[in-house]
Formats: structure tokens, sequence, C-alpha cells
């Protein structure tokens, strides 16, 4: 139903798309700009002298080191996410729970979803410590599920509920066991809304802060997101190859943006609509 | 179809043992610490009551956090709710281009926070930062972003709701598409003015969806911690220091750990009685569909 408002709205549109996108292109242009340091010279988002040696800053030991750790820690985290996550997704949508049990764990989910990491950083300092995990990739993996459960079980759970039961009746009544009808009937299913969660689980561990700057101690231990903290809060910043830097880190997460657009709804909502 | 209770438990168990490890022992930890002067643990700690919330509500740099805290909240929520809706309800029109310009404006949230809070700084650098750079440009005089006490919190709520926007936007216009068209054009047959409509019919059809990305940033701003690190450090002064980053440093810097215990309990009382809220419409949500 086009009217004639439809251009005053396209125009709009298109300004917030400006502004969305200009920071986006200085990032672009600063990280292929010569001129080196912290000097800008003129407000330009062409670079004055284009050059790729930014990116040499990128492709060093220490960098691809956070990088490595960045990989190791994202894919561990969705991992184990997705594999504590989906059963009990399961066995909250299939239901048979003791006294509204079910309802009490669905709470906690969420209390935990909501809880601000920091309350909970203390604690779990002392539990790292006393497993011997602080300072370790293995320990971030575990404690990035403060966020990756809550989120995988909430969404895992809609996908689950989408499934007819009928489906697995009829699996049933052929004589599937539990574990033979997950792998036959329910995954094969999901698997769609399986690799759209694990995105956003990758999304939200590749780019964690908090327990990353809390719990790791050694430089070489460091995640991107820490380590480029430690670049923008000395005191002299080198913008071109920070934005070199932030241009890599940024792109694994882009390109997987592009694959799930169309279940983003679901995913940015918590996996709660 | 139901699960036996052994399958039930077997399934639930991996899950269950990390909320165990992960949530309620660090939970029940603070609440017990939070009546402690201690710098660790219970080894040498000393029972000291409710000391540590009365000193709490009475210091000064915790009601400052959590004055910043509520600012930030508040204003940051209701810009890019509000900014979402208009987007939504423009986009949900017919524009040319919609496909191109759809990945544009969903892109600040994709990025990284760490690489948003870069690009901002460098942004609001006072001497050479793209903003004051273009503002001389102009003839006009440069502007202390993050160094003027009373614009630093602005700074950092803009940076906030230009990453942000995406989700209430995103939520919101998902809530406009399943408007079903018949009532839009039932409305029109009966001679409903663009506003008439957005009035009576679009907003309150809309309403749960509103909701929902209103409850959505309140918790996720409440949580605002590594922005502002990154961003300002808190300052100039105290001037944007939140609770996390108050509880941050009271326990990661001066080890009073019965204090950080007691004021992660109450954020975690505060964000609790959002939980509560948005937990409700959910259930009520969920019964509809």
């Amino acid at each position: 139903m086009r009217r004639s408002g439809g251009f005053i709205a396209g125009v709009l549109v298109y300004i917030g798309a400006v502004i969305a996108l200009l920071p986006v292109l200085w990032l672009l242009r600063t990280a292929f700009e010569g001129t080196g340091g912290p000097l800008v010279k003129m407000p330009t988002l062409w670079p004055t002298t284009p050059t790729l040696a930014n990116f040499s800053a990128v492709f060093t030991p220490e960098v691809m080191g956070k990088l490595v750790n960045s990989i190791i820690v994202t894919i561990g985290a969705t991992l184990l996410a997705l594999a504590a996550g989906f059963p009990a997704a399961y066995a909250l949508a299939r239901g048979g729970w003791p006294r509204q049990l079910d309802k009490l764990f669905l709470g906690a989910v969420l209390l935990l979803k909501l809880t601000p990491p920091i309350a909970l950083a203390i604690p779990l300092y002392q539990v790292l410590r006393l497993f011997g995990l602080l300072d370790t990739l293995l320990g971030l993996i575990i404690v990035y599920q403060v966020y990756a459960l809550p989120f995988a079980i909430w969404m895992l759970l809609g996908f689950v509920r989408d499934i007819p039961i009928s489906y697995e009746e009829a699996a049933v009544l052929d004589g599937a066991k539990l574990g033979k009808r997950l792998s036959t009937v329910v995954l094969p299913i999901m698997a769609p809304g399986v690799a759209a969660t694990a995105i956003f689980l990758v999304i939200l561990s590749w780019n964690e802060f908090l327990y990353a700057l809390l719990f790791i101690q050694s430089p070489s231990n460091f995640t991107l997101p820490t380590y480029i903290a430690t670049l923008i809060t000395e005191d002299q910043t080198y913008w071109g190859p920070l934005a070199a830097i932030g241009l890599v880190a940024s792109l694994p997460v882009l390109a997987l943006v592009g694959v799930v657009q169309k279940s983003m709804t679901r995913g940015f909502a918590g996996g709660l609509k | 179809m139901q699960l036996s209770s052994r399958s039930l438990f077997l399934l639930a168990a991996p899950a269950l043992i990390l909320f165990g490890v992960l949530a309620l022992y660090p939970l029940g930890r603070n609440l017990l610490l939070s009546f402690f002067e201690t710098d660790y643990g219970l080894e040498g700690a000393v029972f000291i009551g409710l000391d540590n919330y009365t000193r709490l509500l009475g210091d000064y740099f915790f009601n400052r956090a959590l004055v910043n805290t509520v600012v930030f909240t508040v204003v940051s929520t209701l810009a890019e709710v509000g900014l979402g809706l208009m987007l939504a309800l423009l986009v949900n029109r017919a524009i040319v281009g919609k496909r191109l310009v759809m990945p544009v404006l969903v892109l600040p949230y994709v990025l990284s926070t760490m690489v948003v809070t870069a690009i901002w700084r460098a942004w609001f650098n006072y001497e050479n930062g793209f903003l004051n750079v273009s503002l001389k440009f102009l003839g006009l005089p440069g502007v202390e972003w993050l160094t003027d006490r009373n614009l630093a919190m602005w700074s950092l709520i803009g940076v906030d709701v230009w990453q942000t926007v995406p989700v209430a936007f995103l939520v919101l216009l998902a809530g406009l598409q399943s408007i079903p068209e018949e009532t839009n054009e039932a409305a029109r047959i009966d001679g409903a003015g663009p506003l008439r409509m957005l009035l009576t019919i679009t907003l309150p059809l809309l309403w749960p969806h509103l909701l929902l990305a209103t409850l959505l940033r309140c918790v996720e701003s409440f949580k605002i911690f590594d922005k502002a690190f990154a961003l300002t450090g808190g300052g100039p002064g105290n001037a944007t220091s939140t609770l996390s980053m108050f509880v941050h440093q009271l326990g990661f810097r001066f080890f009073d750990i019965g204090r950080a215990s007691a004021a992660s309990i109450i954020m975690v009382v505060i964000a609790g009685a959002l939980a509560s809220v948005y937990a409700w419409q959910i259930m009520r949500s969920g019964d509809e569909t």
C-alpha cells in the first residue's frame, strides 16, 4: 500500500542509515590511512595517503595470539552451551516435571539471564581459583556459560516447541528410545535452529569483555576485546593500527550475521519471542 | 508423551550443575559475605550484621554510581525504544531499497562493543577527534565530549543509543509485521487518518512488543560496564561511574569483599524487580501463542 508520505519516510530512513554507517566508514578509512599516529588533519572519510601498513600491526605474533585465544574461547563456550543447553531445553519443552519444577528451573534461567554479570564476579573468582582455572582459557569458557547457557536454553526451547509432538510419537511407536529419537527426529528438524543459536552464542562469546578482564591476568591469554581495551586506554593511541585490528575483530561477526539475517530478531530478543 | 523422571534428570543435569556452580553458589556466597567484613573469604571475617548495607546507603560514591546507572538506564532505554519505534514505523512502509538499507541500520549492533568504544573514543578526542575536527572545519569551537563533567554521561548515552537502537528496531519491526494488513485496510475504509490509525490501532496492537523491547533494554543497560570502563573510566571525577564499575573497584581494587558483596546483592535485587515484570510479560505473551 504506497501512500504519499513514502518519500519523506524514505529520506528519514536514509538519514538514519547514514548516522549508522558514518562511524563504520571512519573505521574503514582509518585502517587504510597512512599519516600514522593520532593526528587527523581533516575530517575526511577517504584515506589521504592510502596504505596497507596498518595491517602489518595485525599480523604480528602478539595480535595473532589474541586472535587464537578469542577463537578457542568462542568455540569452546559455544559448544559447551549447546551441549548443556539442548538436553535441558528438550526436557523443559517435553514436560513430565513433578510439582512445577520446570517453572522453577525456567525462573532460575531467567534470573541468571537478567543478573548483572559483575554481581557474580567475586564468588566466580574464588571458584576459578579453587579449581586452578584462573588465568586460563578453559576457565573463561566455563564462566561464559553465565551468559551463554540461559541464552541457549531460551532460544532452543522455542525451537523444540516448534516441532510437532506427533513426529516423535510416530518414532516412539516404531520403538525408538530417547537417544535415538533425539538424534534421528528432533536434531535433524532443529538443525537450522541450532545453527542460528550457535551463531548468536559465537557473537556473544566473541565480544565478551568483563570476565575476560577480571579472570585473565597474563597478556598472552588476553582475548581481542581486552587487548583492544588496553590499546584504547593508553595515553597515546595509534588509531591506524587499532582500526585495522578492530576491523579484523569485527569481520567474523559481520560474516556470521549475514548468514542469520532472517532469524536475527529472534536472537536479539534473546530467544524470548 | 512424557519423559520419565530419570531421563528428565539426566537431560537437565549438565545445565543444573552449571547453574549451581555459576549462579546459585555465587549468589549464596555473596549474600553470606555481605554480612561480614572481609578481604577474601570467611577466614578472618568479622560478622557485622547489616553494617555493609547501611554504610553503602550512606556512601557518596555508591549513591553517585546508583544515580548514574539509573539515569543511564532510563534515558538510553527511552531513546532507544523511541528511535527504534520511529525507524520501525518508517521502514514498515514501502521504502525504496529496503533490502539495502536494513543491514546498514543493524550494522552498529553487530560490531563488537570494544570496537564501537574505540571508534567513539577517537571521535570524541578533544584535540583531533573526528567530531571536533569537523566542528573546527565549520569554524565552530571544539566540545569537551568526555572531559566535561556535565557532558560525559550524555556522550556515553549517545554511544549506547547509537549501538543498540537496532535491538528495539528489530523487535518492533517484527511486531508491526505481525499486524494483519486487513486490520489497517478496514480502518482506512472507515476513514481513519494516519495519526488516528497509529494511536488507535498500531500502538495498542504493538504494546506487548513495546513492553518487551523496553524491558530488554532496561535490563541490559542496567549492567553497563564495558563502554563506561573503556570510554571514560567512570570519569571525569565520578560523573560516569556505574554500579558495575563500583562493585568492580570495591572488589577487585580495594578488596573490600564484604561491601562489594552487599552492593552485588543490591544490584541483583534491582535486576530481580525488573526480571519479575519481564517474566510476567513473557508468561502472558507465551499463553497467547
